[in-house]
């Protein structure tokens, strides 16, 4: 355990502690006036004043000792290696917290792995995320010393693609019973909605086959007016010249948006390309605006232009585009997922002992009121 | 001023009957009367007459009243002393200094009550008393004279009597030597500080005149009791003096007792009899030294 201070600059106030010094210090500059006949048997030439006198010591002294104190809390003492090694243990959510209990025994530290790490007899966290660094961070944050367990699901979500690597060996133990993992849904997929005029009528045919390509019961329509789509439509708008407010208004909004090469609009900062052809030519290019996404076809959807439109991967191309990135895995079999030890330890942050001086100078103040003024003090 | 007149406490007034005035020459003689008289026997002032008792000199007879009542009656005289008491009571400022505790009781207003007791004990023995005030200007004089008349005067007088300015000089005094006879007792009461009133009663005891001299002190001139800054202000010159109380104490003490005992071996060997009292000390204490049976005088 070593004490240490964080800011020792902040010990300079201890020259505050001359205040109550100048305050009880007995002034010496009173000089009461008496009349004495003896005079004459006086020294004339008195010795220099005696040392410093203090009146009520007791008051002067808890004043100092407030001030101090006070100073102390300035610098921000602090502690290192006062650490709790008592052993913890981390529930993954999803597991019913009665058998966590029953697992850990009635006296342990149970925790959620959770932001802030709740402790279990709260609401179980909603969804699990970040399980992964939850783990880590808990063990970095953990006195290397303290035993950890971890009680986990026979799947584990919210991990990320790499292995856990702890400072410390951890108990792994699954609870509860393998689920059946039921069969995920395919993704949906996107439903198109074509805004043209007639000059541009020939591309349309491009997207419905695209459309029909994905599904048997294509989501997809055309139309020659401005009507704007469902927010979770993509917009193909082929109309030729500027692209009108409302257009980007609903992109900002989360739209998804593919335009013809012919709409002039200010394509957003982050614009990069996102698809080329075999030779390299850029043939889509695009980014974020707002919450959505804008993309635009760089040549006219002609197949002399853009053989591509032709090409036998051109609808699963499309496709990749206009859906949204699917997001990483990130489950995974608990019984595979056991954590290895080996990294390195981190070092703990000092324990700050703000909140015991701050008790201790509410005492040593409440004493000081008390003592400043009783009664008797006033009496005199 | 409204002055209340001063009594003396009634504990006192009884351990004061116990007392006589007695000078040096009455001691081991006795004889009649308090004081040798120089006309032994009956005095010149006509008191009473009484009847004749078997032992009475025959020659006291008043013969023409006997011839007149038919029975012997004796004439009385009041005892004619010859020996006058004399207070002469320092009044200058430094007489009115009183200690802090106790600010009503300044060392004139002490010296002022012995000097009834004084006179008190000179009624009840029938000597005649009279008083001096010291003072800057003038000399305060009564005469003496016994009786309660004289009393009732020398409350007057003291009613009136303030403390001021500094002692009287040489010139001021001459008076006194007219009026305080050979043989007079003579008390001095002062706080003994100023030479000029040690060399007037000095003086006194080489001319016959028998001096008892009582140093009137105050309880913070014994003690030196003060603690922090104070400003001394002696009353009679003005001098001041800024000093600590406590660094200022032991060396005061030592001075102060130093010149004490000097005062003390002047005034033996002038064979003045003194002795001292402090403010807060029975107000007869002096008396009792001098004429208490505990301390016989010297």
């Amino acid at each position: 355990m070593t004490p240490l201070l964080l800011v020792p600059f902040g010990l300079v106030a201890l020259a505050a502690l001359v205040v109550p010094l100048l305050i009880h210090l007995r002034r010496r500059t009173e000089e009461v006036p008496i009349e004495f006949a003896a005079l004459r048997w006086l020294d004339p030439r008195p010795r220099p004043r005696s040392k410093l006198r203090f009146d009520e010591w007791v008051l002067l002294a808890l004043r100092l000792l407030l001030i101090a104190l006070l100073a102390l809390l300035l610098a921000r003492p602090a502690v290192l290696g006062w650490d709790d090694n008592s052993p913890r243990v981390l529930v993954a959510p999803g597991i019913d917290p009665a058998a966590a209990r029953k697992t850990a025994g009635p006296d342990a530290d149970l925790r959620w792995i959770a932001p802030g790490f709740p402790a279990i007899d709260t609401a179980p966290p909603a969804s699990p995320e970040q399980t992964s660094s939850l783990i880590r961070q808990f063990d970095a944050e953990l006195p290397a010393e303290a035993p950890l367990t971890i009680l986990v699901p026979p799947e584990l979500d919210g991990v990320d693609a790499d292995r856990l690597r702890l400072s410390r060996k951890v108990t792994w133990r699954i609870v509860g019973a393998d689920k059946k993992a039921e069969k995920p849904a395919p993704p949906e997929n996107p439903a198109l909605s074509v805004r043209y005029q007639q000059a541009q009528a020939g591309a349309v045919r491009y997207f419905r086959a695209a459309a029909g390509a994905w599904s048997d019961a294509p989501r997809f329509d055309a139309g020659t007016g401005t009507a704007l789509p469902r927010q979770d439509a993509v917009l193909v708008w082929l109309n030729p010249g500027p692209v009108p407010q409302a257009v980007t208004d609903w992109i900002g909004a989360g739209g998804t948006a593919l335009l013809g090469s012919t709409a002039e609009v200010a394509m957003p900062a982050t614009t990069e390309a996102l698809w080329r052809d075999q030779t390299g030519g850029v043939l889509v290019e695009g980014g974020f605006l707002g919450e959505g996404r804008l993309m635009r076809f760089t040549r006219p959807l002609v197949p002399a232009q853009m053989p591509d439109l032709l090409a036998p991967d051109f609808a699963a191309t499309l496709r990749d585009l206009v859906t949204p990135p699917a997001p990483p895995p990130a489950r995974v079999a608990s019984a595979a997922f056991v954590p290895t030890a080996g990294a390195a330890p981190y070092p703990l942050p000092p324990r700050d002992l703000a909140p015991w001086l701050a008790v201790m100078i509410a005492i040593v103040f409440l004493a000081e009121r008390l003592l400043a003024t009783r009664r008797r003090r006033f009496a005199a | 001023m409204a002055h209340t007149p001063l009594t003396i406490p009634p504990e006192v007034r009884s351990r004061l009957k116990r007392l006589r005035l007695r000078t040096r020459s009455d001691l081991g003689t006795g004889g009649f009367g308090m004081h040798p008289s120089r006309n032994k026997g009956a005095g010149l002032e006509f008191a009473q007459y009484r009847a004749y008792e078997p032992g009475d000199e025959p020659r006291r007879i008043d013969w023409k009243l006997f011839a007149r009542s038919d029975k012997f009656f004796v004439r009385e005289a009041e005892q004619e002393s010859p020996v006058s008491v004399w207070i002469l009571i320092d009044a200058s400022a430094s007489m009115a200094q009183a200690d802090r505790a106790r600010p009503d009781w300044s060392r004139l207003d002490a010296a002022k009550l012995v000097a009834l007791c004084i006179a008190e004990l000179a009624m009840m023995q029938g000597d005649r008393f009279g008083w001096i005030a010291l003072q800057e200007d003038a000399l305060e004089v009564a005469d003496p004279h016994g009786g309660r008349a004289q009393k009732d005067h020398l409350q007057i007088d003291f009613a009136r009597l303030q403390a001021a300015g500094t002692f009287p000089d040489a010139g001021t005094l001459t008076p006194l030597w007219e009026r305080i006879g050979a043989h007079d007792l003579v008390f001095f009461l002062s706080d003994c500080f100023d030479e000029g009133g040690i060399a007037l009663i000095e003086r006194l005891a080489k001319a016959g005149r028998e001096v008892l001299a009582v140093q009137m002190l105050t309880v913070e001139e014994r003690d030196f009791p003060f603690d922090g800054g104070y400003l001394f202000r002696e009353q009679e010159s003005g001098a001041t003096l800024v000093g600590d109380g406590k660094a200022l104490r032991e060396d005061f003490l030592a001075r102060f007792a130093a010149a004490r005992a000097a005062l003390d071996d002047r005034l033996d060997s002038a064979g003045i009899r003194h002795t001292v009292y402090v403010l807060d000390e029975p107000i007869d204490s002096p008396l009792q030294t001098f004429f208490g049976r505990g301390a016989p005088p010297k």
